[in-house]
């Protein structure tokens, strides 16, 4: 009963076309998140699917209604805001309890909601206090008590997390998702930060300039990345694009055609493989020299330049390499991906196996 | 040695404060409980001689009694009308800037010039009222002539112009509140007037307090118009206690009785001011 979904939904700006002819599903009681860089769209198509903004063009059904044209209040959705929008004058009970008196919920369950949510949230100890004297992870709280205080089946959150430090980030990563879990709520989830939605997400929408650039499970994005961009906004170190050329036993990389890296033509595609999917081999690896060496503990992110690329490599443990020094790379058959250097699209990398005569 | 500095520094503003504020003020304080010299008769300490004469003084009562309905007639009235205009111009409405303009000019204009523009409304028969009010077949009023109506026209021209000046008060702190506040009351289900009472007036209440303030202080300092349109006329109807001080002072030469005027209006002034913010604090949400 809680399903959304978006057909062909557009919202121009005069010239600016915030959201261009997107279609989307979030199935109920599942965790989607639109994930994005700055300015593509993301908090619009939240903002379309609360009813705080009309499409240009498009509808929109929530629950199987139509509800393109219906004002929010009507919508039962919940909304978690960047900014928290707590009312500044109101103490912690009074913002939680906010929309239940305003829909005249009777006092007793208006009590009994409030005293369940703050224990669910651990907002209890703080609820006469004002919001200026609250951390930021206790407002952010609040603000996620007075979208669960509605019992709306629906939430929508825009980037609520992204206030906080990086522990806190971490522990109201996993409550979120758990509340969710828990309460069976359908959750949208704006973000920018890959890790949130990978780490989060029952789904996951890429989004770039107003389109959806590729929708998916999280380890569906991060194993078949559609396109040069999403395999670029997703993992960390961003995976390795490099230049292919053609080389008389099959594609090099660009400026090192001594070691073939795929059977075929090369020239005009790009190879993607990921840091943590390269290796430090012996021959016939790929030579290359070290640039820098970053030790991050577990492991250490190894720049090497290749030719006229660079690569980075992500070497488990510390390695005492400094720049200059000779390496060889080498990666599983399975390990690299293949696009296509002018539409940036994947390739299968079948297709560049020698054809049989 | 720093000290030595701090105090040159302080000088030339401290000569000044002392010489036109403080040593007035001491003084007017001072001459109140003195009687008023003349060629003859050189004044003479007569204790509270002069506030004794003020109890009795029919005129004092009257205006102070104009002032008072002044300041409770002007005051609501044009705050009201400044948040309401504030919330209407904040909107995203076509023209929204000349709309804003159009409300703040009454307020760049001098008060004798708003006088002089009102005048015109109120002149019998030839003005904009009398006209407006002839094409129903009223007949004409001297609007300014009764002491019944005087002290109303002024009201309104002072709500006229007050309101617009309040009302960029009142834009300005809308303008700081963030937008999601709205937004996110809308979602919750509230409607415009929910969110204006619950949320936006609380919020708005520093806002009032100081607005609130001026214009008490405003309603008693203010009387430019006067001079224009009534000259406290007819029979003190429309006088207000400033200009009962000035005319004491200037047109009588009674320097002794207006310094006691004038202590009596400070402390007023004082008064209400500490009695709005006691009142008015505990209802004020600073952030
Ligand atoms: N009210 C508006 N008027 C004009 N342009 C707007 C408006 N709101 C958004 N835009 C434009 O629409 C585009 C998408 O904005 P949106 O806020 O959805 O981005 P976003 O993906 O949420 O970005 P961020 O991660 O920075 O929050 C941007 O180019 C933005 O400038
Ligand atoms: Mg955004």
């Amino acid at each position: 009963m809680s399903e959304i979904v978006l057909e062909e939904v557009s919202k121009h700006y005069g010239a600016v076309r915030a959201v261009d002819g997107v279609s989307l599903r979030a199935a109920a009681g599942k965790f989607l998140v639109l994930l994005g860089p700055s300015a593509c769209g993301k908090s619009t198509v939240l903002r379309l699917i609360a009813g705080l903004e009309e499409p240009t063009q498009g509808r929109i059904f929530i629950g199987g209604h139509d509800v393109t044209r219906l004002e929010p209040d009507k919508r039962r959705v919940s909304m978690v805001f960047q900014s928290y929008a707590l009312f500044p004058h109101l103490s912690v009970a009074e913002n939680i309890v906010f929309g239940l008196k305003v829909r005249r919920t009777p006092r007793p369950e208006r009590e009994e909601r409030l005293a369940r949510v703050a224990t669910l949230v651990g907002l209890t100890e703080v609820l006469a206090r004002k919001p200026a004297q609250l951390s930021g992870g206790q407002r952010q709280r609040v603000a996620l008590a007075r979208a669960i205080a509605a019992e709306n089946k629906i939430c929508l959150m825009d980037e609520p997390l992204s206030n906080l430090d990086a522990q806190l980030r971490h522990g109201m990563r996993v409550e979120i998702r758990a509340l969710q879990q828990r309460l069976g709520m359908t959750v949208v989830y704006v973000t920018h930060d890959q890790v949130e939605a990978m780490s989060m997400a029952d789904r996951v929408i890429l989004m770039r300039q107003g389109r959806i650039e590729q929708e998916g499970a999280p380890e569906e994005l991060y194993a078949q990345p559609a396109t040069m961009f999403a395999a670029r906004f997703i993992g960390t170190p961003a995976m390795n694009l490099v230049a292919l050329a053609d080389g008389p036993r099959g594609a090099t990389i660009r400026g090192a055609p001594e070691t073939p890296v795929l059977a075929g033509p090369g020239a005009g595609r790009v190879l993607g493989v990921r840091p943590e999917h390269v290796a430090l081999t012996g021959e016939p690896g790929v030579p290359g020299s070290v640039a820098s060496a970053e030790y991050h503990g577990a492991d250490t992110i190894l720049e090497v330049r290749v030719g006229d690329e660079t690569l980075f490599v992500r070497a488990p443990g510390r390695r005492e390499l400094g720049p200059g020094a000779r390496v060889r790379l080498g990666w599983k058959p399975e390990a690299p991906h293949l696009f296509d250097a002018g539409s940036g699209v994947r390739l299968d990398l079948n297709q560049t196996l020698p054809q049989p005569a | 040695m720093k000290h030595v500095y701090g105090w040159l520094l302080l000088t030339p503003a401290a000569i000044l404060l002392v010489g036109f504020t403080h040593y007035p003020a001491a003084a007017t304080l001072v001459d109140s409980f003195f009687s008023t010299g003349t060629a003859i008769r050189p004044s003479r300490f007569i204790g509270f001689g002069n506030y004794a004469l003020l109890a009795e003084d029919p005129i004092f009562w009257k205006v102070l009694g104009n002032n008072l309905w002044f300041a409770l007639g002007t005051i609501p009235t044009s705050i009201a009308l400044a948040i309401l205009m504030a919330v209407w111009v904040n909107d995203r409405l076509p023209a929204r800037a000349l709309v804003r303009m159009a409300y703040f000019t009454p307020t760049v204009l001098p008060m004798i010039a708003v006088a002089n523009i009102w005048l015109f409304f109120y002149t019998p028969q030839i003005g904009l009222v009398d006209q407006f009010r002839a094409l129903f077949g009223a007949p004409s009023h001297n609007w300014l002539g009764d002491p019944g109506t005087v002290l109303a026209c002024l009201m309104v021209m002072v709500i006229w112009k007050e309101a617009g000046f309040f009302m960029i008060f009142y834009l300005a702190a809308l303008q700081s509140l963030p937008p999601e506040l709205e937004e996110a009351a809308k979602i919750e289900g509230a409607s415009r007037w929910h969110f204006f009472r619950r949320v936006m007036f609380p919020l708005l209440m520093p806002t009032t307090l100081f607005v609130l303030v001026n214009a008490t202080i405003n309603s008693f300092k203010l009387v430019d118009h006067l001079f224009i349109l009534t000259k406290g006329g007819p029979d003190n109807a429309s006088s207000l206690l400033l200009y009962y001080i000035y005319q004491v002072a200037f047109s009588f030469f009674d320097t002794a009785y207006a310094s006691t005027l004038t202590v009596v209006l400070l402390a007023l002034l004082a008064g209400l001011a500490l009695v709005q913010f006691h009142l008015v604090e505990k209802r004020v949400h600073y952030r």
